[in-house]
Formats: structure tokens, sequence, C-alpha cells
């Protein structure tokens, strides 16, 4: 049950010193005209008292002003750990953490925008509310960090004013105007906004990101915790080798909110199958973390942000490697419940002309002697027989028509459908690769090199035979050749000798890193290329399908905040390649995640 | 890009080319129709100005990089304001100490005055011991 908290005033009294250039945030007692959340878990009130004072309402100072992912309070313990002399058994973090994401944490709607914070996504993210406060923001992180939490206009303050303590240059680089104030109206008309961009910030983000929410209220009436035990239904992608289908089956962890996790399941692409076990977290009522491994912990390790959805009947959210998250896969969950449910069709793009061909449909619940009648692949489309079928996967022979109509079809299978699970296309007109602007970085000498997978994505024109038009026929992911070619940034420079390679799956390996004595004055080997994509046609004489993607392979990141990471330097993303190159560390106590399987 | 011819030589280059066949008329290009109907009239007040742009095609945005976990600024740690490598501090191990010292990327660069004072003590400059540097979990 969540505590509700109680209207009541207090005086303020929150502590900062500025000496010498080191910065102590110590708060003393609670802060006045904001009601904050009392903190009844007695380890908290025990090891952090010392400086955040509780109360008579039970609150603590800072602590009970705050609303944050399990990730965020995760930061805020390590650097009270690294910097203020807080000493906390692995099982002690995990708990507190545990208990403030759930009494303090994000209600679903709160937490959706910032998601790609958690699950680790080299997105294209914009901040459109305020872009002069995003600015302020992003001069340094992301601002995922910023959305994903909430507090009262004194904490937002207050986060300010840590972050002069801790990095005084936040000032030349962020918070302070650098020239004259404005004395002429805006283009708007407005009078001139004088205000400094961290003033401007605090007014924004204690409006937007308050505290208290009608979306907390409403979550942390309702939260309960999550009964998620059963079996699920797996579809996923990942970049480089595509859908995967499969299932996954959950128990109870032991312990209140803890589960277990066995997963199987295939990437028809390339016919690989993987066998999975893991345990898992669920914090706030509905933020999965967790970890899961292929053999034992040091095989295929991944880790799992995912959401529970309201229903309890669909989980979404993405598994990726803890070392270098750039890898990892989208997952999607589904509730098996008894009926059957499709996850997805191999090959899902079938193209005009040919003759008979296999399909196979993935999913689970699948009823025995699963006959042609049963399946339905739309109008053209024609099941001539199945040739192999089991609960979660029906092999069938298909005929499709030379005048079937091109376009999505929906499929069903018994009770279950799926809808646009085929697409029926007349040849591939272009091709388009994803992301459109990919970031590496270079390493393996004394820091971890940073990835970029690339994948080339099909498309039919459509209808209307128009390029990049609503009705345009995505046919997914196909192989093509891959090659890098200069982006004539800067005259002579050649980065595309030196900045990597990219194999045949579309994986950037970049170079090492360090200065390289062969290039103008000692450059990195950072450089700007373009990502090629080739797709030869077929004997018809039509050119070759191409299309490009713009690769900034840059500096290393010099320090992680990721304390469970393991990262390897070696020049392989392949575990086995490189287990721990120099700079790796053991994995450390990581309260946010769920621990390891037992 | 479209190009309007405004001097007497452009425009007769435009009329030859145009008679050749290199080049579409003037009013297929894009770009803004000469409001005198000049197609194929000279502009009498032309300057020795070979030609103005027309309507810009259009440019494609600027890669917007932080992508969600990095950063951006002028120049920056991953990119410069261009959104590419060509005006960053380079080497990095050039610029790496006074990072350092003075926390300028304290999400990229370990910070000398909390976090890992002593990050750069076994190196005498970062551009020549820059393998002594390690990798810093705060």
């Amino acid at each position: 049950m969540v505590q509700r908290p109680r209207l009541t005033r207090t005086r303020l009294f929150a502590g900062m010193f500025l000496a010498a250039g080191a910065f102590v945030a110590a708060g003393a007692a609670a802060q006045s005209d904001e009601e904050g959340f009392p903190i009844e878990h007695e380890t908290i009130r025990a090891r952090c008292a010392a400086c955040h004072l509780p109360d008579s309402e039970g609150r603590m100072s800072r602590i009970s002003f705050e609303r944050k992912t399990p990730e965020g309070w995760q930061t805020s313990l390590q650097r009270m750990i690294a910097l203020n002399g807080v000493t906390l058994a692995p099982e002690e973090a995990r708990e507190i953490v545990k208990y403030l994401s759930d009494r303090q944490g994000l209600a679903p709607e709160e937490l959706r925008p910032g998601l790609f914070e958690v699950e680790k996504r080299m997105i294209d993210h914009r901040y459109l509310a305020d872009t002069d406060v995003e600015f302020t923001c992003i001069q340094c992180h992301s601002m995922g960090r910023v959305i994903t939490q909430r507090r009262t206009r004194e904490e937002w303050e207050l986060l300010m004013s840590t972050h002069r303590g801790y990095y005084p240059l936040t000032d030349f680089q962020a918070f302070l105007r650098m020239g004259p104030t404005p004395d002429q109206p805006g283009p708007d008309g407005e009078p001139p906004d004088t205000r400094q961009p961290m003033e401007r910030a605090v007014d924004h983000l204690s409006e937007v990101f308050p505290l208290h929410t009608p979306e907390w209220a409403a979550w942390s009436a309702t939260m309960r915790p999550p009964r998620l035990e059963g079996t699920w239904v797996l579809s996923g992608h990942q970049p480089g080798r595509g859908a995967l289908y499969g299932t996954v089956t959950m128990g109870g962890g032991g312990e209140r909110d803890a589960f277990v996790t066995r997963a199987g399941y295939t990437f028809p692409a390339s016919g690989e199958t993987v066998a999975r076990r893991g345990r898992g977290l669920v914090y706030t009522g509905y933020q999965w973390r967790g970890r899961s491994f292929e053999s034992d912990e040091a095989d295929g390790a991944m880790r799992e942000v995912m959401v529970v959805e309201r229903d309890m009947n669909e989980i979404s959210g993405r598994w990726f490697r803890g070392d270098y998250d750039e890898i990892g896969m989208d997952v999607r969950l589904t509730r098996l419940t008894g009926s059957p449910v499709v996850a997805g069709v191999h090959p899902r793009a079938l193209q005009l002309g040919g003759g008979e061909r296999e399909v196979r449909i993935f999913g689970a619940g699948f009823a025995d002697g699963v006959g042609p009648g049963d399946v339905d692949l739309g109008p053209g489309l024609t099941v001539n027989r199945v040739v192999s079928a089991s609960s979660e996967e029906i092999a069938l022979n298909v005929t499709l028509a030379p005048d079937a109509i091109p376009g999505g079809r929906d499929v069903f299978v018994g009770g279950a459908s799926l809808a646009g699970a085929v697409v029926v296309h007349d040849g591939i007109d272009r091709i388009q690769v994803l992301p459109r602007t990919g970031m590496a970085r270079v390493g393996g000498i004394v820091f971890p090199k940073g990835y970029q997978q690339f994948e080339a994505v099909a498309f039919d024109d459509g209808p209307d035979g128009r390029p990049s038009s609503d009705d345009d026929l995505e046919l997914g992911p196909i192989e093509v050749d891959w090659s890098l070619e200069e982006y004539a940034a800067t005259f002579d420079d050649n980065d595309i000798d030196f900045v990597g390679s990219i194999d045949r799956t579309g994986l950037f390996v970049p170079a090492v890193d360090g200065p390289n004595p062969d290039r103008d004055r000692n450059r990195n080997n950072v450089g700007d290329v373009w990502v090629v994509a080739t797709l030869a046609q077929d004997d018809n004489g039509d050119r070759p399908l191409r299309a490009r993607a713009h690769l900034v392979v840059t500096v290393p990141l010099y320090l992680l905040f990721d304390a469970g990471a393991n990262v390897s330097t070696g020049a392989s993303p392949d575990p086995a390649a490189s287990p721990n190159g120099r700079g790796s560390r053991t994995p450390g106590p990581n309260p946010g995640m769920g621990g390891s399987p037992k | 890009m479209a190009l309007k011819p405004i001097n007497r030589k452009a425009d007769r280059m435009v009329t030859y080319l145009e008679h050749q066949g290199a080049v579409p008329p003037a009013e297929q290009m894009a770009g803004p129709v000469d409001p005198a109907g000049a197609n194929a009239g000279v502009d009498e007040n032309a300057e020795d100005v070979v030609a103005l742009g027309g309507r810009l095609p259009e440019i494609p945005e600027i890669p917007h990089i932080p992508l969600g976990c990095s950063l951006v600024f002028a120049p920056g740690w991953e990119v410069d304001e261009a959104g590419g490598t060509a005006g960053l501090c380079q080497p990095v191990e050039r610029d790496l100490f006074d990072c350092h010292l003075a926390c300028f990327w304290p999400a990229h660069v370990p910070d000398q005055l909390n976090h890992s004072p002593d990050w750069t003590g076994k190196c005498a400059a970062a551009q020549n011991d820059w393998r002594k540097l390690e990798m810093i979990f705060p």
C-alpha cells in the first residue's frame, strides 16, 4: 500500500554548502509549502538520517520530495556511496531502491515518454515542450534523465545547485547566459525573457514535472503486485538478425514482485534457436528489470527492461547487453490464456510470381491436427497443405495467385489473428538503411568500442507507384551488400581509411582508440562516413538499389555510470571472443536489476 | 539547385543550352517564376552577378545527436555543432586533462573535483600516456 501524503506545512531548512570547490548537499529538514512522502523504511531512516533529517511527519529532506525510476534512485544511491561515505550491503541497496521506486516512482503514463532512457535506446529524441530548457540540459546528458524525474520546485532548484556545486563549469556550459541580457522583444512581440537558463529550467520543470500529479495519484491507488506467472508468447526483432519468435515461462521468484523466467526463441531468418533463463523484479507495479543468460552467467547475459501493461496481459520493452547496450532486441510478450496466439509469419513478404512456397506461422497454443482449412492467409493466398505443425509453429505449403492484390494480409489461425502478418508485393522498389544516423565510438585498446548495427529495410512503392507515399508497403529487413563511402565533411581527410569497417550483417566495428600517428595532426580514428547498402536486382537489367545512412565515428566515453556494466575493450562484441579486456570490472551491486538467476 | 540567370551573359548561356537541350526551360526549373515573364527576355538592369539562387532545395536536417543518450555542444563531445566530427578537439587525448581538471564533460570524462581526483595521476601527459588511463565507473 502506498502511503498518501498529508497536507502539512513545515519550516524550510535545506542546507547547501559550497566550500573550496567541494559541494555537500546536506538537507536538514523537510521543505516548506510542499507535501512530501513519509519514509517508513527502517534502513533508509537508519542510514540516511544523519544528513537527511526526518521531520515530525516522517519526511526526510530531499528524499521525500522526489520521484524517480529505479535507475534514478540507483544513481542517487551510487553517488551517496561514492561521495558521501554511505556504506550499504548490496541487499540493503536493492531494498532501498525497491522501496523508493514503489513508493516514489513514476506512473506508467509518466514514464512512457522517457522509456528510451531506461531501455538504453539510441534514438533521435527531441524535447519540444521547451527547446531552450532542452538545450540547457543536454549539454551534458540526455533529456531522458530529466523527464524521468518528478520533484517539487525547491527540489528542482536544489538539483541545479547540486550540479553547480559538483560541476562548477556548468554555469558556463549551460546554466548562465553568456552575453548581454536581452532587452528587445522577441519575434513573438513578447517582452524579452531575462531569466538565466537555469532559472527558466526550474520554472519549466517544476511546472511540467511536479512531485504530485493526477497520474501518480491514480496509479499509486491501484498499484498492486503483478501476477505474471504463466506462459507468454514472445515476438521481437533484433537489428542484424531479424524477427524472433518463441515463448517465455514465468514462475514466482520467491519474494514479492520477483520472478524466474525460461525463454526459448527462434530467429527464422537464420534458423538459430536460443534458450535463456533469468530472473526479474517488477518495480512500481509495472517496471520489469531482469537479467537472463543462455547457460551460465558469463554466457549471453542480457538485461531486460520492460513495461507490464495495465491489464497484465502484455509486456514490452528491450533486452540488451549490459556491456554493450547498443546491441539488443525489441520484445513483446503476450500472455497465453488458453486461446492460440499468432506471433508472426516467416517469410512475411511474399512476392508475386513463382510457384508454391513454404510459409511458417509462429505463435503458441496452436491446436493439434491443424489442417489447411484452419489457416486463412487472406485473398490470393491458398494453403495447399500443412507441412508440419506443433503448438508453437505451423509450416504451410502455399500458392500465391498471380493476380493477387499487393498489400498486407491479416492471418487467422483457429480463433487467433494477427493484423498485417503477411504482405504481398510485386517487387522491391527501394530500400532504406536504419538507423538513418548512427554513432560508433573508437576503442579497443584502453576504452571499449561503441558499435553500430545497421539494417536495410525494403519497400514496395504501393498502388500509386510513388516512393515514400502513404501506401508504400514495408517488406521488412533484407540482406544487402554493405560498404562505406566518404562523407565529405572535411576536404581530404579520408575518414574512410581510418574509422573502421562494416561486416556483412551491417555491424560497424570501429577502429582503435588513441592518437593515430598516420593521420594529420595525430587525429583519432574518428570521422564521418556514409554507410551504403546495395541490393543487386534480378536479371531484368535494373540498376542495383542503393540506400545510405550517416555514421559518426566518434570519441570514447571515459566513464560509465552503469554499476552493472562489465565492459570489454576487445575488438568484437562477442563475449566469447574477448570476455574481459582491460577496463573491465566485476559487476558490482546493482540494485536496479533483478540479480543473477539461481 | 536551380539558378535563375539575371545578367545578360548568363541568360544567353541558358538560352543556348536550352536550344541544345542540355537544361530544361527555365519555367520547368525549380524556383520562382520571373515576374516579368522574361524567360526569353534580358534584364537590362542586370548587374555583374552570375545567378541568384531560386528556391533552395530542401536540405536534410542536421542529424540530431544526442540521439537520446549523449550530448551536443559547439564543439561537443561526440559531435560538433554541424553534427559531424570535423570540429572536435583532436586528438581527444590533447583535451583530456583540461576536461578532467575542470570537470568540463562530467558525463563523459571523470571529474577531478569529486569522483576521480587521481584519474590522471599516472599520466604526465595524456597525449603520451593515455594508455595509463583507466575506465571509471562512478
